[in-house]
């Protein structure tokens, strides 16, 4: 028992991270499903963030208020950005979705009111692990259901050819987004969750480190499965930790190499359910090596 | 007015540093498909190998100059040929290429932080010219002046090179679609190096020239090149280099006229209010051209 208390101490906050950087690279793997590259998810992490804290900071709403309320104010947000930006080719997006992110930051910068400004604010509340483990379990649930429900099988024919798609009768922007709003509201829960863990944010918070670390998790565990954004935001979470115990002087050098390595050699993830479906094929004839066969974890 | 003017030139060379970055940027996006984050590792890696050139080697300026540009375009060709190829080999797409420039400026930024031992340098004085050059109403420094026509030269050139030669036209098939072009006798691997190399170039030609009239060579260099060379782009249309030197110059002027007229505490928010204003207003950018692919 002492031995578990032991390791929580050492690793704990690293697994409670792996938790909330999971809910970003869900809220990024929703759109991504759709075939849009969105760095958007970290707007919506701030408003569900600033306004979480906010409500708790004056209101005393408690935690299960809280979520809720940051989860519909990043759908609402994303509807509105979905309504603005959808129109854009993808390269674009991608690009709108990045200055949005940095002009996120200023706005939070200069209005101190709502965001505690350059100084930041305190969060009066925290959410324990087991919370956020319930939490992150309900979202996962409900991506596995959307995976394989006709929402799922109607994503991938957008994503993989929007043209197709639309001449089978699926309208590719609604389903787009739709799939936004769903990256809303789970970037919102997922920027409460960064609030309530770390029990102080600021407009430092929510910028480039999130928009890395989201997209690197989404890509790293697999973009093509519901599982994917979850594993991968906990090996990109625990990579840092665990390159630390080994080589301690050039850390983030080998956090690099790792992260190259892997997109190198496995670049459609860890889990990959097409590598996954080649090994169950070739089981059943001859037992040859696929290539992609390490992709399953 | 003599104070207008010479904000006017201070915001005109800030801008041309931005401009000149963005181009780079620019390039690899619209023709290798590439958001790649890891271009401001390049400018700083081409000031700090120009640094000490300078220091080590007692390099005169043009040389530190020169070792700056082919640094940057070496460090981009080698980021370009480890990173990028694997990928495009078995056709990841964007996203994987993301992820693998991410890596890659993990590493640099934090290389270069070794290299300068975690603080910000500075050339040394005499190094560079440092005369004020007398224009009748004002005074400008000679760096500004080498700024300035360092983005006009690198502009029109590139510029010139992609809309009138073969080898820009080579380049903009691939941008368009890398197999097609393959079809049609494009060596596309040889573009692909020589894009590599003209963005990792530039970068580095505003990494040395800013580093030197910023007086920070240091890893930050390339971070804050990064954020603004990128506004740049978005407001003057990826795929136009023209757009991106004016977008650039203009945010160098508003940056530094807002400093100077309203507030420094707005410097960059109305940066990225005017990005924002072109996102909403005119999402493709000042010159960026209308695409029909997409269904």
């Amino acid at each position: 028992m002492e031995k578990v208390l032991d390791l929580w101490a050492a690793y704990g906050s690293t697994v409670v991270f792996a938790m909330v950087n999971a809910f970003f690279a869900l809220s990024t793997y929703a759109v991504l499903s759709v075939g849009v590259l969105s760095f958007a998810t970290v707007v919506f992490a701030a408003i569900g963030g600033f306004l979480a804290a906010q409500m708790v900071a004056h209101f005393q709403t408690p935690l299960f208020v809280a979520f809720p309320l940051a989860a519909i104010a990043g759908g609402l947000a994303a509807a509105v950005l979905a309504a603005a930006f959808l129109k854009l080719e993808s390269h674009w997006m991608a690009l709108a979705s990045l200055a949005l992110v940095l002009i996120t930051k200023v706005v939070a910068l200069n209005a101190p009111l709502l965001t505690g400004g350059v100084n930041g604010l305190i969060v009066p509340a925290k959410a324990s692990p087991l919370e956020l483990a319930v939490l992150l379990g309900l979202a996962t649930l409900i991506f596995y259901r959307l995976y394989h429900s006709w929402f799922g099988l109607i994503s991938l024919a957008v994503r993989e050819d929007p043209a197709v798609a639309s001449t089978m009768g699926i309208p590719p922007r609604r389903i787009q987004f739709i799939a936004f709003v769903i990256s809303g509201i789970v970037g919102g829960v997922g920027g409460a969750a960064l609030a309530f863990t770390l029990q102080f944010i600021s407009p430092e918070t929510y910028f480039i480190g999130i928009a890395f670390s989201m997209i690197a998790g989404t890509v790293l565990g697999g973009s093509f499965h519901w599982l994917g954004p979850v594993v991968g935001a906990v090996v990109f979470t625990a990579l840092p930790t665990t390159v630390q115990a080994f080589v301690p002087q050039i850390e983030d050098v080998a956090k690099g190499v790792v992260l190259l390595l892997i997109m190198v050699f496995l670049p459609r993830g860890l889990i990959d359910p097409r590598a996954m479906r080649l090994r169950k094929a070739n089981q059943k004839t001859t037992p040859q090596p696929v290539a992609g066969k390490d992709a399953v974890v | 007015m003599q104070l207008f003017l010479e904000q006017l030139v201070n915001g005109w060379a800030l801008g041309s540093l931005y401009g000149l970055f963005g181009i780079g940027f620019g390039l690899v996006f619209s023709t290798l498909g590439i958001l790649n984050a890891a271009h401001g590792t390049y400018a700083s890696w081409a000031a700090i190998l120009g640094y000490f050139s300078v220091t080590q080697f007692g390099a005169p300026f043009p040389v530190a100059i020169a070792v700056g540009v082919l640094g940057g375009g070496i460090v981009a060709v080698a980021v370009d040929q480890i990173a990028f190829q694997p990928l495009r080999a078995v056709k990841a797409g964007m996203l994987g290429a993301l992820i693998t420039s991410i890596a890659f400026s993990i590493i640099l930024d934090s290389l270069a932080g070794f290299a300068t031992e975690h603080q910000s340098l500075a050339f040394p004085a005499g190094t560079y010219p440092r005369q004020m050059v007398d224009l009748g109403v004002i005074k400008v420094p000679q760096m500004q002046i080498i700024t300035i026509l360092a983005l006009l030269v690198c502009a029109s050139g590139i510029y010139f090179l992609i809309q009138k030669t073969r080898i820009g036209a080579a380049m903009r098939a691939v941008g368009w679609n890398e197999t097609a072009a393959a079809l049609g006798g494009v060596n596309s691997r040889m573009v692909i190096l020589l894009t590599a190399l003209l963005a990792g170039a530039t970068s580095g030609l505003a990494g040395v020239l800013g580093g030197i009239s910023t007086s920070n060579v240091s890893y930050a260099l390339g971070e804050g090149l990064m954020l603004k060379g990128f506004a740049a782009v978005v407001v003057g249309g990826y795929d136009d280099i023209r757009g991106t030197a004016i977008a650039g110059i203009c945010l160098g002027i508003i940056e530094v006229f807002v400093a100077q007229y309203i507030s420094t505490s707005f410097r960059d928010g109305f940066t990225y209010i005017f990005l924002l204003a072109f996102l909403v207003a005119r999402p493709r950018g000042l010159l960026g051209s209308v695409n029909f692919t997409r269904a």
